[in-house]
């Protein structure tokens, strides 16, 4: 007898306890941060690190290279200025010393050694011999400057002591920036001064075009930070420079220049400066260039660079979380997958096991059966033999009689139930035409059906064919679902079930459904409804074996079974049936029949 | 056929006592005995035509001493009786030469039913 169920519910398939959900969240989670992590150590840490330390060795290379670049401005055109002062100087000197004070003051003498002077480039402004006392004894050049007394003037005395001087740019008699180089010679007590003018035009071109981008430019200061040449971009020559100049040093020195401000007071931006003292005079030769403009191709590289490398690094750490997030779900899929089978493995242990006990209790109560049965039987034969004290007796003891063996079958359908449970009863596999099939289990089942106001009706495929499996089990299956779903109608005056099959060609598989309109199952009892002894009915109306026998036999039939169920609207049980049964089935069931041949 | 003989093997005492009662009503000539050492000792004495056999017993067990009432060569027919219930067990027990098997409780109608079949099967035999 099928062990009715008052409630509906699902499948054997359970979800882990809350806790060990949270655990294995929690190690899905660990197990994320690790794939991240490992991700960002065995690529990104490297990617960035290479690409981090190539660019700075790019970046430090370019910035010598620039560095590079100025000092050789600065070099090369301190090299010119002092090659143009020296060679200057030097003409002045050979002229001085090849000449006598009375030969070059001789009427075109000096005239000749000027227009010699600026034979190949206009050099010259003018060219004056000057004597002790401070006025001119020879000129030539565009000024009228003979009655003018020079024994004043600043660079006069410099140069009687030092017998060479060149002076800074100065305003002087003519009015306009200009400078001197000026040697002295003796010629026995005369003491006379060869003065040249430098064209400051010629000069001022040798610095001031020098161009560097838009924001670069080369000046001169002399040691008071006086511009001697006009800066291209702020300021004008024989202005105060705002140029922190510092002390005299040799060589070229690099200088970073922060909130220097400019002749308007403007502030500049940080700025690259290269600079180098001349020795004689003591001018300072400033290139300077605006920093972001200096290494703007080193930025602009660098930049470009770091934002690739970031991009990069960054698409790694994306593509890395979606594909660990990818793995996690196949994790968690597998994990689920894993607990399904486990649950099954748990069914079909705890199944089996209670199998086993339930095959021991069999026993123990089958053998005091086979004993009441045969003292019933002697009660029997001695009643034919022997006779009755009275018809009052006799209808008691055949009253007795028949209560025990109406006791002893229920006895026995229940060992049966539970050896049937338990495997042990024999199976046969035949063709099965499960629609014909069907049919015959609700003309079974159809009268008790409608004593409880139960219709049935059926929707079987034609397309489904004959199954190969084992009839007397598949009976035991369907009867024990029909009577639960009758038995569920309980307290509802009518109801119907609904049986269903469908073909499943592809797969090989046939369907059943059997849906009733009962009482449904509760939540509470959804996942033990296939545990063995698990019943709701009161106390001698079943053994809780129905469906654990469903169970067991759908399994071992090679199929599966699921339920779904609302409470109060009905429960529906699904059936997933091969076509053909499991290979061992079959190997067993064979070798069971030979023996038995 | 009545006035066969029949040994019933079963530990239980109280059944081999009311199955002798019930076979012996019913002609048969019947030794009951309650392990399967007595049975091979009897064996070795009497001829029987049908053997009843209970398979789960104590001390040698019911496979155990059908293998020994093979080892004899005896023509008489064993039947097997279980209150297990295993066809496993039972279909073992046919592959050693039982001739059939029955399971507890049965119906003393079924029991004679069987032993007149393994009757005629010893008979035929013979």
């Amino acid at each position: 007898m099928a062990t009715p169920k008052d409630a509906g519910t699902r499948g054997p398939d359970t979800v882990p306890a809350p806790d060990m959900a949270a655990q294995r969240k929690a190690n899905y989670a660990r197990l994320f941060r690790k794939f991240v992590w490992l991700t960002i150590l065995c690529s990104l840490a490297p990617l960035l690190l290479v690409g981090w330390g190539i660019n700075l060795h790019y970046t430090r290379f370019a910035r010598e290279r620039m560095l590079n670049f100025f000092e050789t401005q600065v070099d090369y055109h301190r090299k010119i200025i002092e090659m143009f002062l020296n060679e200057h100087s030097s003409k002045l000197q050979l002229i001085a010393q090849t000449h006598t004070r009375d030969e070059i003051i001789e009427p075109g003498a000096l005239q000749t050694a000027f227009e010699i002077f600026n034979k190949d480039l206009w050099t010259l402004t003018d060219l004056g011999v000057i004597g002790e006392h401070g006025y001119h004894l020879a000129y030539a050049g565009p000024y009228d400057l003979w009655s003018r007394n020079y024994s004043k003037e600043f660079w006069f005395a410099q140069v009687m002591q030092k017998g060479l001087y060149i002076s800074d740019m100065f305003m002087g008699f003519r009015k306009e920036p200009h400078f001197i180089i000026a040697v002295t010679q003796s010629n026995g007590d005369q003491k006379w001064i060869l003065r040249a003018t430098i064209n400051t035009e010629a000069f001022r071109s040798l610095v001031e075009n020098v161009r560097i981008g838009k924001t670069g430019q080369a000046y001169l200061l002399n040691a008071e930070g006086v511009f001697q040449t006009s800066p291209r971009l702020s300021g004008a020559i024989m202005e105060k420079s705002t140029y922190p100049i510092g002390s005299y040093h040799e060589g070229i020195q690099i200088r970073s220049l922060e909130g220097l401000k400019d002749a308007d007071g403007k502030e500049r931006p940080l700025q690259i400066a290269c600079q180098a003292w001349l020795k004689n005079p003591r001018w300072l030769l400033v290139v300077k260039q605006d920093y972001s403009e200096a290494f703007g191709d080193v930025n602009y590289a660098n930049t470009w660079t770091l934002i690739f490398l970031h991009v990069s690094a960054l698409s790694i750490l994306i593509v890395s979380v979606l594909i660990t997030r990818h793995m996690i779900t196949i994790v968690k899929r597998r994990d689920a997958e894993a607990d399904r089978l486990n649950d099954q493995l748990m069914q079909a242990g705890k199944l089996a096991s209670i199998g086993e006990l339930s095959a021991g209790v069999a026993h123990e109560i089958n053998n005091p059966l086979a004993i009441i049965l045969t003292e019933r039987q002697l009660l029997l034969d001695a009643a034919n033999h022997f006779p009755m004290s009275g018809p009052e007796f006799k209808e008691q003891f055949d009253d007795s009689l028949s209560q025990v063996d109406i006791q002893i079958q229920r006895c026995k359908r229940i060992t049966q139930n539970l050896l049937r449970f338990s495997r042990r009863t024999e199976s046969l596999i035949e063709t099965v035409d499960l629609n014909a099939f069907m049919r015959e289990v609700v003309d079974l089942m159809d009268r008790e059906a409608r004593s409880s106001g139960i219709k049935f009706f059926t929707e079987l495929d034609p397309a489904l064919p004959p199954l190969l499996s084992d009839p007397s089990q598949l009976q035991q299956v369907f009867l024990n679902l029909i009577t639960n779903a009758i038995d569920a109608h309980a307290g509802k005056p009518y109801g119907s079930v609904r049986l269903i099959t469908r073909a499943d060609s592809q797969r090989q598989l046939a369907e059943v459904h059997v849906a009733d309109t009962g009482s449904g199952i509760s939540p509470a009892h959804l996942s033990r409804i296939f545990d063995p002894f698990f019943t709701t009915k009161a106390v001698g109306k079943g053994t809780g074996l129905g469906l654990s026998i469903v169970y067991s036999i759908v399994k071992r039939l090679g199929g599966t079974i699921s339920v779904q169920s609302e409470p109060g609207t009905g429960t529906e049980f699904t059936i997933v049936l091969p076509y053909t049964p499991p290979k061992e089935l079959r190997e067993s069931l064979a070798e069971g029949h030979h023996a038995k041949m | 056929m009545p006035g066969s003989r029949v040994l019933l093997v079963d530990d239980e005492t109280v059944f081999t006592k009311n199955m002798s009662k019930l076979l012996t009503y019913r002609g048969y000539k019947v030794i009951a005995v309650n392990s399967g050492d007595a049975a091979i000792r009897e064996l070795e004495q009497a001829d029987f035509d049908v053997i009843v056999l209970d398979l789960k017993m104590p001390g040698m067990d019911g496979i155990t001493t059908l293998k020994e009432i093979m080892k004899l060569g005896l023509f008489t027919e064993t039947l097997i009786l279980t209150g297990h219930g295993s066809i496993d067990t039972a279909l073992e027990a046919m592959k050693l030469g039982a001739y059939d098997y029955l399971t507890k409780p049965c119906e003393i109608d079924e029991l004679v039913a069987k032993i007149e079949a393994a009757w005629e099967k010893k008979e035929g035999k013979e």
